[in-house]
Formats: C-alpha cells, structure tokens, sequence
C-alpha cells in the first residue's frame, strides 16, 4: 500500500454527492496531478460523513480539519495554501454559529463531539467500495471469532446480555429474537436484513448500507451463525440505488475473500446473501409483509403466531434485523457484552442513531448514548431552530411515532421513557419543527401518508385511517365541529385495539400526541376558524399592524401577487381580495408586524380608511435605509 | 374522455338507442348491422371500442371478436349479451373483453361501462403502445428476462422491475406477457403490479420528475412545489405533459432529508428547492 502524507477524505453520501462532491473529486484530484502532488496526497470518497447540513464536507488527515461547503471553484485554494504552504484555509472552516468562532477540528465541533460512533464507527473513514479499507478497520474479525471459537449459543448469549434492541422501531430484544429461532429445529433457515427505511423524515439506514455496507454483511454472517442460517436476504428500498450498488459490490467482494459462500474461512460455516429490491410498500417494513413480499407476492402483514422465528419466509424459521441492528453486532462480539452495556441505560442499551432534520441548525446524522435527553441532541449537536424561530416540537418514530412538545424535552431518549410521551423511538428520524408548523396539519400529513400505504388488508387500518383523515381535513377546511375532536381519539382507540398489524397500530400516534399537546390548536381551527401559523389557508387572513410596520418596504418586494401597497414611510397594506396566504410577508418581516388572524377579519380589513404616514418619521428614515 | 366508438347489433332499436345514449357523452359513435359489416368499416377507421352483440346473423360477435383480435388488436371489446353465464361469454372472455352488458341494460350502465372501458384503452392498451415502447425486439428481451428469473423463487418482482426498466411501464400487454411466462395467473401479477407504487401502469415522460413528500421536505414546504410544478407543466402528480417531456410523481421520502425540499429529475438530486428554484430547473431540462 502506498503512503501518502495526507489524506482528504470528501464526502459521498447522497446529499454531498447532490451538493456536486463527485465534480469535486475530480476537481482536486486533477489540481493535485498539476501541482505534482498525486503521489503524497490521497484523496478518498467516503461514505456519509453525517454533517449533511454544510455539505460538501472534507475532513483533511493527520491533522482532522474539517472543511464544509466547498466548492469546485475553492479546490486550488485548498491544494496552494494547504497543501503546498501547510496552511488551512480559514474561510472554509466550521463556523459555531452563534459565536461566530472559526473550529478548526472536527472532533472540536459540539456537532461532531457529543455522538459516541459504534454502528457508525467507520462513517467518513473508509472508502465504502473496498474491502481491504473495511478489514484494516478490525473488519470480519468479530464473524471469524463467531465463527471459529464461538458455538451458535454462545453466539446468542452474548446479544442477549448486550441487551440490543432490535434497531428498526419496536425495540424487540435482538437476542431473544435469535434464541427463539435457534431452538427451532429446520435445515432451511432465513437470516434477513430489513433495509425498506419507509419512515418519511429518516435516512440512518441509507447511510450504513451506503458508507459500510461490510458491516450488514458481517451481523447477518454473526446472526446466521447463531440460527444455523443458509441463505440470506437484504431487502433494499429501490429508491436507494447507491445502497444496492454498494452492497451488491460488497457481496461479492466478501464472496472472493471466502467471507461469504461455501465453507467460509474453512469452518465448514456455508452462507450465501442476495439483495432483494422492494417495490416501495411502506408495509413493507413489517416483518410478515416484508417475506410475503420477498415470496413475489403483494407485501400484507398476516396475523402472528405463528411468529416469523417458527414460520417466515417461505413458511421456514427466520430473523428479520434492521440494519443498524447488524451494524452493532460485530463491535459486541468482539468487546463483549459489558462494554456495550457500558452506555445508555439498564433497559436500553448501548447507542442509537438518528436522523435529524427539518427545522434545526446541524442537520445530519448522529449516534448518541441512549438516555441522553431530547433536549442536548437538539440544541447540543443539533444547534437549535435556526433562524430566531421558536421550537415547537419534534417528531420521533415517523408515521408511527408522534410529536414532543418543548416542555417535555427533558426526557431521555429510551425506549421506555418515549413512549410515555405518546411517541416511540421509531427507527430514528427526528423531525423538529419550529412555530410555522401547524400542528392539526402535521397530523393530517402523517395520516394521509398512512391512509394511502395501509395495505387494505384489515378494516380497522384501511377504513379508519380513511375517516380520521377526512375528518382532519374538515378541521384544517374550517368545517370541523366541537365533537370531531373527542370522536378523533375513540377511533383512535378503535383502531389501535384492532388492527392487525403495526401499521395500523401505531396508526393513530400522530393524532393521539397532537390532540394532547397541541389541543388549543384544534380549538383554535374548529371554534374560531383560524389556525395561528398562516398554514390552513382557509382559516387565516394575514394583514399589517400598521403600529408596528417600519414601511421597509420588504414584504412588498416578497409578496409574489403584489398585493401589498405602501409607499416609503407609509405603513404598508395587504389587499385582501388579491391575498393568497402564501405567508411569504409573514417570513421576510424583521419586525413582526404581519399578522395572522381569523378568517372573519377578512371583510372587516377590506373597509378600511386610507393609510397614514409614520409618525415616527425617524424610524421610518432609518428602515427606509435599508431598502 | 371522449372516443371513437363502433356499435354492431342486428336490432335497430338498440343501435339507436346506443347512439343516441352516447353521442351526447362526445363520443364519436358508428353502427353496424352485422360482423361483417363492422369487419369493413373498422378496416377504413380505427375506433377506440367496438361494442357488439353476440348472437348476430351471418357473422356472429366470437367471429368479429377473433378478427379484432388478429387485425386489430389495440382495440376495445364490450360485448352485449342476455345470456352472461353461456358458454360464448366464456368464449368471449378468453378472448379479452373489457367488460359486458347484460341484456336489458339501462342507459346509465352504458354509460358508466363504456367509460370505464374506454379508460383501460386509453390507460393501456391504445393503438401506440406497441409501437413506441413494446416492440417485437423487447418482447424478445422480456423472454430472455423471464427466462433468467422463471425457475427462482419470489421471481415475479424482479421480472416486473426489469421489465419496467426496460419498456419504461407495466401495461396490461406486457403484465400478460409475464404472467404467461412464469405460468402464473394475470390476476396475480396485475395484484403485485397495483401493491407497489414503484410499478407503474402509465407511460413516462423523457424526464421523470420525483418530488419528495418525506416529513423533512413536508416541513420545509414541498407541497408548495408539487403545486408551483402542477402549476407550471399543467398536469397533476402522475401526469405526463401532452408533449411527453415531463412526467411528475411524488415520492415518499429519498432520505435526502438534509438538502429539503428535494425534487430528482431522472437520476439528478436537486436539493433545496423552492417555488422559485422550479422555474430554473425545469429550464434547465427543456
């Protein structure tokens, strides 16, 4: 292997790469070959590095410096002072944004600094498309302790006292998973890996399969190992094309270094793996529809017992993991149970990754100890509600999930602890949302996404998540009544008592959690007709505090229909009747003086007398300034 | 949805009454007394549907149904019949009607069956299908595709996104294709076809639009694109512009939460998308 003095690590997970880290590859590699440079300097194409916010990102080694946002056109800038001169470029470094402080190092930045990397440990270090890079990193060790030295109940204890829970939502122990199938007596068994991530709001899957796809392969090899398991099965989302080429890739290359197939690293050990592409069936998800789906059937959940560790795909013994489950379970073979105990809490151990994003400062990818509160992943790594806006909630668990609100961010992220809330852990996307997010609309959206994948099967899911939609859609029409509100929760309770599968289950979390918390909102859109954010268009009209407005001049240029008059110094106007809600005034006014208020001001608003000028003529010369 | 009809009975009093049914609904209605008198005019026109009777002198409803079948197959049949469970409807059904009528019929059940017919011609099986994208070469390459997968198990998906790679959609033509190649029922694959949004029964357009509707794009404002986008290309989510050069669907999270809104044009990323960035963009794809 060549040695170089340095090491540019670029980004190429799915946001870099559309941020153009490709071009840049190419870019830097080429101003490296023109410097000379090509034989001292390494450049490599990671997986995601996690910090998709300030994408492109590069971590330059030995010295860990971290560059973000860069472009094609900084790549000499880069190669010239830092390269050749030794001096990094300041102006592409992490800026904390509310000290404006330069941080050179990516372990100094909070974002990177507070997760703990275990499922994630090789994320931005290892070209994901080579195996040599996986193994030089303790890769396949722990399948070849497992293997060689351990028996398949040793193999299953261990997981067991890790106390892993299954990754994927539920939170299933991982180990009693296995020992519930190893006990079953059968020459063909199934290890399966679930990697349909259909959770709206999470990409923590995307990332492993596409940054470290050796790691899926090694847990199912392990898993395989502890069931007595043949042949195996990736089920990959085809919306992730990289995933599939990546794994794909890794199959085979495992495959060559006798990692995977007939008689593996001469143990006697057999086990092939095929990706299997799902057809994007958000049911799909679940462990029954999951097989019938691997089967060529349409993917419908069927009720359990018998449970999949007896009777699953093609009616054999199987285990279906998620995949950060697998991710975790090589680093527990091979430090022990203890050490993964080590974090989090008695009930939840080790560490868990999320997705965060929506309305927040850092979004990306994180791994962090369990029990660590809402409130430090948000405003710690996170860096807070960006913009001077105001958090509201955040949404865990996706479609099955629900919404915290602020004053329960104390909480700690545990299996137990969330689902208090009304909400679950879910498979890891965090969603927060600032003051502009309705909170009877964020319940509709949820809904209408369950109403269209529930699959049909049972009546309860398919029919009722039906009417709560359509009953939510009444209330953000202005056409509720008081009693939608409390017939929301009883189909709720309906339907989460009798449907068939966690689909429907879980269903009904995102009204559940919304009606708790947010209450006054419902009210607010059935009783007086107007929903507070300027989101349900029908119960809103948006017009100026003419106290407050510093004639700026601002909105009037944002408003897309020109429906706001005004000269200098004239307090502006919203023309009703040209006034579509868009919201676009109510977002650009620095001083809060658009306001939202109930449809019926409408027709008062449009009888008034004609604008005055400021009378502060000061404040207006100084706003007018900024024009 | 109007459409070229051709309607063929020997009793005047239905072929008048049919007309007189469907030509207020914009259809383009035609008459014939007889099979061999359709045989001659569908030979100068092209229609969209042929509604027949069965039991007709000289040459009977199978007769022209088989004809159809041979020469014209692109073309709709409803058959109308009082006897729906005799053995010429069986006959007939094997020979892929859309649909039938039973005798006496209302004038609202015409109504309603001729459009739900000529819907499935026009969602499926319309006189370019064949030509643009089920060629004879890719029915060959289809076969091969079948071939690779038939003795595996579970094969059926994998036939269907292969084959949708290839011809770019699943219409009912090559839905049978596959069914008679993997020895399964059609009813069956048209079931996995209609369970999986990935599978598409539409044609697409030169460049497929994809707006993503996960939360983080939700959160961020997608809606408002899918909207600027309907706006902009006059069709709705699932359409295709009548120059066929964009084709919109919506999807359920790409797992690009970081770069929200985001909108892939065939296999590009864009991210950070708004009402604005839509015009740029379709531009730059025009």
């Amino acid at each position: 292997m060549e040695r170089y003095r340095a090491s540019v690590m670029l980004c190429g997970g799915t946001g870099c790469i559309a941020g153009g880290s490709l071009k840049l590859k190419n870019a830097l590699v080429e101003e490296l070959k023109n410097k000379g440079l090509e034989n001292e300097i390494n450049v490599v194409l990671t997986g995601c590095n996690g910090f998709c916010a300030e994408g492109p990102v590069m971590t330059v080694y030995p010295e860990d410096i971290f560059y973000e946002k860069v472009t094609v056109a900084d790549v000499p800038l880069i190669v010239e002072e830092h390269f050749i001169k030794g001096r990094p470029v300041q102006k592409l470094m992490y800026k904390e944004p509310l000290k404006k402080q330069t941080i050179p190092l990516m372990k100094d930045i909070p974002f990177f600094s507070l997760q703990v990397l275990r499922a994630l440990r090789n994320k931005g270090l290892v070209d994901a498309e080579k195996i040599e890079e996986y193994i030089a990193r303790d890769g396949y060790q722990a399948a070849a302790k497992a293997l060689i030295e351990m028996t398949p109940a040793q193999v299953v204890d261990e997981i067991k006292r890790s106390g892993l829970r299954g990754r994927g939502g539920a939170g299933f122990p991982t180990g009693l998973k296995w020992e519930l199938c190893a006990r079953v007596k059968d020459d063909n068994k199934f290890i399966l890996c679930n990697g349909d991530e259909g959770d709206p709001g999470a990409f923590m899957d995307r990332s492993v399969m596409e940054a470290d796809p050796h790691v899926v392969l090694e847990g199912m090899i392990i898993g395989a190992k502890a069931i007595s398991a043949n042949k195996g099965y990736i089920y990959v989302r085809a919306e992730y094309p990289l995933a599939v080429h990546r794994l794909q890739l890794a199959i085979s290359q495992a495959k060559e270094y006798g990692l995977l197939g007939e008689n593996i690293l001469g143990t006697g050990f057999n086990l092939d793996i095929e990706i299997y592409q799902g057809a994007g069936a958000f049911v799909c998800g679940e462990e029954t529809a999951l097989m019938r789906s691997i089967e060529g059937k349409r993917g419908m959940p069927r009720p359990r017992p018998p449970f999949p560790a007896q009777k699953g795909l093609w009616d054999k013994p199987s285990v279906l993991n998620n995949v950060e489950t697998y991710a975790n379970i090589p680093q527990i073979i091979l430090n022990g149970a203890d050490w993964y105990r080590s974090l989090g809490t008695e009930k939840s151990t080790g560490t868990k990754v999320f997705a965060l994003s929506g309305a927040i400062s850092n979004i990306g990818l994180i791994e962090v100890p369990m029990g660590i509160p809402l409130r430090k992943i948000i405003y710690d790594i996170g860096g807070g509600v960006p913009k001077g806006r105001k958090f509201k909630a955040v949404q865990l668990g996706g479609p099955s999930g629900g919404c915290i609100p602020e004053h329960l961010l104390d909480t700690p992220v545990t299996y137990e602890d969330i689902v208090q809330t009304g909400a679950i852990v879910g498979s890891g996307g965090m969603v927060v949302m600032n003051d502009l997010n309705c909170m009877v609309s964020v319940a509709k959206f949820f809904l209408e996404f369950t109403a269209e994948e529930s699959c049909g099967k049972c009546p309860p899911c398919r029919i009722g998540t039906t009417v709560m939609l359509d009953l939510l859609t009444k209330i953000t029409e202005g056409k509720g009544k008081q009693r939608d509100i409390e017939l929301l929760q009883d189909i709720c309770r309906d339907i989460i008592a009798t449907s068939l599968c966690g689909l429907g289950q879980t269903a009904p979390n995102p009204v559940l959690t919304t009606i708790k918390y947010f209450q006054d909102e419902y009210e607010s859109h059935i009783n007086e007709k107007w929903c507070k954010t300027g989101v349900c268009k029908e119960l809103c009209t948006f017009y100026i505090d003419e106290e407050k407005c510093k004639a700026c001049g601002v909105c009037k240029r944002a408003c897309p229909q020109k429906a706001i008059t005004g000269e200098k110094k004239v307090p502006h106007r919203i023309d009703q009747s040209l006034c579509i809600q868009c919201r676009s005034c109510y977002e650009v006014c620095k001083f809060g003086s658009v306001q939202i208020g109930p449809r019926s001001m409408r027709e008062t608003l449009k009888n008034l007398p004609p604008q005055e000028p400021l009378k502060n003529v000061e404040i207006a010369s100084l706003a007018g300034k900024e024009e | 949805m109007a459409g070229k009809i051709l309607i063929v009975d020997d009793e005047p009093v239905v072929i008048k009454s049919c007309e007189r049914i469907l030509s207020p609904e914009g259809y383009a209605v035609d008459t014939a007394s007889n099979g061999r008198e359709a045989i001659g005019k569908l030979g100068k026109n092209s229609f969209d549907l042929v509604i027949t009777d069965i039991r007709m002198p000289d040459m009977d409803g199978i007769e022209l149904l088989r004809w159809i079948r041979n020469s014209k197959p692109e073309t709709g049949v409803v058959v109308i019949t009082g006897y729906p469970s005799q053995e010429s409807i069986k006959e007939a059904l094997s020979l892929r009607i859309l649909d039938y009528l039973p005798k006496p019929f209302s004038p609202a059940l015409l109504v309603e069956v001729t459009q739900k017919a000529m819907e499935c011609v026009k969602a499926g099986e319309t006189a370019e299908t064949p030509a643009e994208a089920y060629t004879e070469e890719a029915a060959k390459q289809l076969d091969s595709i079948i071939k690779k997968f038939r003795n595996r198990p579970g094969s059926l998906i994998p036939v269907l996104q292969e084959a949708q790679e290839l011809i770019g959609y699943l219409p009912p033509s090559v839905q049978r294709h596959i069914a008679r190649g993997l020895k399964l029922p059609v009813s069956e694959v048209h079931g996995v076809v209609s369970f999986y949004s990935f599978f598409t029964m539409k044609p697409k357009g030169k460049h497929n639009i994809r707006v993503c509707l996960g939360t983080a794009c939700y959160v961020k404002g997608a809606e408002e694109i899918v909207k600027k986008l309907s706006e902009r290309l006059s069709i709705d989510v699932g359409g295709i512009t009548d120059d066929k050069k964009f084709s919109m669907e919506t999807v359920r999270c790409l797992g690009a939460c970081g770069l929200a809104p985001v909108v892939v044009v065939d296999k590009d990323t864009h991210g950070s998308i708004n009402p604005v960035k839509v015009h740029e963009l379709l531009t730059a794809y025009e």
